[in-house]
């Protein structure tokens, strides 16, 4: 008999519920290899984002020495740098800092976005938890056939949703539970604010 | 802009927006992954203002700023909670453990500066 089929027999004395909880565990395995692949390329990427932002910042110091501020070449600028011969290294240099100036205006937005990647990583680690939390729930048949207990479980699951984003999903899929608690919009009107104590 | 600001915070990719951001305004970071690392430093060195996330291994960002408090040469430093959480109750939780301000993520580059002009 092949590997195959031993499997198959193994999985076949399975309970529904072992069988559920093997899922389960089979999906948290796959958000964490997904993690771990992600993590190696976000590093680089950000790696890479940085020394972009240092080889701007250095173009931009260097067009400056060139092209002082100030003296951006205008009509007389021009000729007189034509005349004394630093035309062709004045008006694009002053080009340089004006479109470096831009690139730095962009950047704090990419900053911002970067931080999506903690986000991300944080909710598909609440993810992870739900799912084991799941599964050794419904490996106990007496507490999986207790209402009551069903609705401790999403009790004990919201409260691990504590970001703006993870409440509203939360809430749009089973939140009808927990009337009179903080609404997710209360939640995400937090995001990027500051508060001082 | 001068200062030591302790970035700690377990995502790398965080560290390294925080450390661009703040270099970038003059100030000098110093880093940490978690609270243990973060205690370790602020047990031997000062800094003017500590910038940390919440949930951490080893050491959470709450636990931290207790321990931090703890510490007499810390007692008197400006600590903003820099994460994605922004339930009442963690807000609580953090106020209680000593924290000047709360920054919910993700940070806008020019709006965390400003809170930091504005506490130290």
């Amino acid at each position: 008999m092949n590997e195959s089929n031993d499997n198959h027999e193994a999985a076949s004395v399975c309970t529904p519920e072992q069988e559920t909880a093997l899922l389960l565990e089979l999906c948290e395995a796959q958000i964490d290899s997904a993690l771990r692949d992600s993590d190696r390329s976000v590093e680089v990427l950000t790696n890479v984002f940085l020394q972009l932002i240092a080889a701007v910042d250095t173009l931009g110091e260097m067009a400056k020495k060139i092209a002082p501020p100030g003296q951006v070449p205008d009509g007389s600028t021009t000729q007189s740098a034509m005349q004394s011969g630093t035309a062709t290294s004045v008006e694009p240099a002053a080009e340089i800092t004006e479109r470096c100036g831009n690139l730095t205006e962009q950047i704090d937005s990419a900053v911002v976005a970067f931080q999506f990647y903690d986000k991300l990583t944080q909710r598909l680690d609440h993810v992870r938890h739900s799912l084991t939390t799941l599964a050794l729930f419904v490996c106990d048949r007496e507490r999986a056939q207790n209402g009551d207990h069903w609705n401790k479980l999403r009790t004990s699951l919201r409260r691990l949703y504590r970001t703006a984003d993870e409440r509203k999903v939360f809430e749009r899929v089973a939140g009808q539970v927990h009337v009179g608690e903080s609404t997710a919009q209360e939640s995400y009107a937090a995001q990027g604010s500051v508060e001082l104590f | 802009m001068s200062g030591v600001i302790l970035a700690v915070d377990d995502s790398e990719s965080i560290r390294q927006m925080v450390r661009h951001t703040l270099e970038h305004a003059g100030y000098s970071v110093v880093q940490a992954a978690d609270g243990v690392a973060a205690l370790d430093y602020a047990k031997l060195r000062g800094a003017d203002l500590v910038l940390t996330d919440i949930n951490m291994p080893n050491l959470d960002g709450i636990a931290l700023c207790k321990e931090l408090r703890n510490l007499p040469h810390y007692k008197g430093v400006p600590i903003l909670m820099l994460t994605t959480e922004s339930e009442p109750d963690m807000k609580v939780l953090g106020k209680q453990a000593g924290a000047t301000g709360w920054l919910v993520k993700p940070f806008n580059p020019s709006q965390l500066l400003a809170t930091l002009a504005r506490v130290l």
